[in-house]
């Protein structure tokens, strides 16, 4: 099953800017993809149209099997619940505690109080930072920063997860940890984009790698490097 | 959606317990404005009621010849009753005239010498509305010029009379003029320090947005929170104005009156005027709150 489809999908921005040129591709359920290329060759593009953040110019994406380009404004919200996003920036709240931070992803989506007891600590176990429920994010080193904002993006348990370079601001070991832990994520089922540029990283996974240049798809291989 | 009042609520107050400064900073900048607006306000109302009973003061004065015919003078009464703009209408004899003279003027030098009554009857004519004074003296004089068969002499204080009516309508539209700008001025500022206050959190705004928070529930903690700054700001200046006419302006009501030597003010500690305004100023203090938040929370809240 598809869970994810790029129908002829051309992006232009409103400087005219071509950020993807009719791009085209399917990723199933449970895969995990990498999306490679150099800065400013369109894959935080491609995940923004993902989560609406932007809409397409032309041509249709669909997500589990729905094509969200002409999804109402009201049900967009309903659609970022089915789908994690972490970032580069971790964009946690500086004033709420790693509980609080998680907890916040789920009360403004509504969900009863005893299922935030119950999931908080369940998922914050999983990323392996239950004995920092208290800390703020400023306590805490960039890795276990990005941690939390998996925690966040997986709290709900959304079938998809998005990260746009999320080992950024990582040095290499703790981009390690990170690289397992979305490895984890995606064993249980969910299926997983990443955006990077970093080469050992892509190298040393040995997943599906789909190459960006200047909004094409130039590459796309089963089980690939970053470059050839 | 599901309304969780505990949630909406909870929000709001983490939120201003988080963003003191900003928050404290939303109420004082209501607080003074309105209370800037609220005690102009007050003061116009103050001295448009001092011109009030000044106005309501000014009479026409009808002397009557010594030799009118009680005819004629039956006939005049009857006449000034009729028209539209009089409220009373009082007759004067020579003889009441002469004792109130005499009251006025008790133990005075001047009453040793009047000889018999030198004084007039006279209309002392009360008016509905005070501007029309120049024309209901004029109804006593004839195309000539000259006064009408019966009548001496017409006193209503012309010249001030006219002057102050043409003052106090000149500002009355400056001061309408000022409290329209210091409105605005006020609605510009609290809608400034709001959208600033939003600004700061936009970052929580675009968390909710990425995980799925529906628009409403966006805007719905920032919303009570412009609202219960309006609100509250609104009240500290009601009670800074409470205490400052309570104190301040009967005080100086008092000076005038002193000074001035007019009969009767309106003493305003709080009446049902100064209620209605201290009610509009929280009114007002709630919705400017309300919709600048709401309009400053369009702009983050798109994506
Ligand atoms: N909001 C925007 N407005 C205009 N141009 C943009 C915008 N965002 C990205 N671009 C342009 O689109 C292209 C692709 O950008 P992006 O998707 O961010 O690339 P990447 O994430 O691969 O570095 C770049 O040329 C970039 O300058
Ligand atoms: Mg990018």
């Amino acid at each position: 099953m598809n869970m994810i489809e790029y129908r002829n999908v051309t992006k232009i921005y409103e400087d005219k800017t071509a950020a993807l040129k009719n791009i085209s591709l399917t990723i199933k359920k449970g895969e995990f993809v990498f999306l490679v290329g150099p800065s400013g060759s369109g894959k935080s593009t491609m995940i923004k149209l993902l989560i609406r953040e932007i809409a397409v110019s032309a041509g249709a994406i669909f997500v589990a099997g729905r094509n969200i380009c002409n999804l109402k404004q009201s049900r967009i919200p309903q659609l970022r619940r089915n789908i994690g996003s972490v970032f580069q920036d971790f964009k946690l709240l500086p004033n709420k505690t790693v509980f609080e931070n998680v907890a916040f992803a789920l009360e403004v989506i509504g969900k009863p109080s005893y299922v935030i007891k119950l999931q908080v600590p369940q998922v914050l176990k999983l990323v392996g930072l239950e004995h920092k429920l208290q800390s703020y994010p400023h306590q805490l080193s960039a890795g276990e920063q990005q941690r939390v904002s998996i925690a966040r993006a997986f709290v709900n348990r959304p079938p998809i997860l998005l990260a746009d370079e999320p080992t950024g601001n990582l040095d290499p070991v703790t981009s390690e940890g990170i690289m397992k832990l979305l490895s984890r994520i995606n064993l249980i089922g969910t299926t997983v984009a990443m955006a990077t540029h970093d080469k050992n990283i892509v190298n040393s996974m040995r997943r599906r790698v789909i190459e960006l240049e200047e909004g094409e798809i130039i590459r796309d291989q089963k089980r690939g490097v970053y470059g050839i | 959606m599901i309304f969780r009042p505990r949630y909406f609520f909870g929000e709001t107050f983490i939120g201003m317990r988080r963003n003191f400064l900003m928050f404290f900073t939303a109420i004082s900048t209501v607080a003074i404005t309105l209370f800037i607006v609220g005690f102009f306000l007050i003061i116009v109302y103050d001295v448009q009621g001092v011109l009030t009973s000044i106005k309501s003061q000014v009479e026409v004065a009808v002397y009557l010849k010594d030799n009118i015919t009680d005819e004629l003078k039956v006939y005049l009464e009857n006449e000034i009753k009729n028209w539209d703009e009089v409220d009373e209408v009082t007759f004067v004899s020579k003889d009441q005239a002469l004792e109130k003279f005499k009251k006025d003027n008790e133990g005075s030098e001047i009453l040793k010498e009047i000889q018999g009554n030198p004084l007039p009857a006279s209309f002392e004519i009360k008016l509905t509305s005070p501007e029309k004074v120049e024309q209901i003296a004029l109804r006593f004089v004839d195309k000539d010029g000259n006064y009408i068969e019966g009548v001496d002499e017409v006193i209503y204080g012309q010249n001030y009379v006219q002057k102050l009516f043409s003052i106090t309508a000149i500002a009355g539209s400056i001061a309408f003029l000022i409290i329209i700008m210091l409105l605005l001025a006020a609605i510009v500022l609290v809608f400034n320090t709001i959208r600033l206050s939003i600004h700061a959190r936009r970052k929580e705004i675009e968390v909710m947005k990425l995980v799925g928070a529906t628009n409403w529930f966006v805007r719905i903690p920032f919303l009570f929170e412009g609202f219960f700054e309006g609100f509250a700001g609104s009240l500290i200046s009601v009670v800074l104005l409470y205490f400052m006419s309570n104190y301040l302006l009967i005080r100086g009501e008092k000076a005038i009156v002193d000074t001035m030597h007019v009969k009767e003010l309106a003493i305003l500690g709080v009446n049902n005027v100064i209620l209605y305004i201290y009610a509009g100023l929280v009114v007002l203090g709630g919705l400017v709150g309300l919709l600048s938040s709401s309009f400053a929370l369009k702009r983050y809240i798109r994506v």
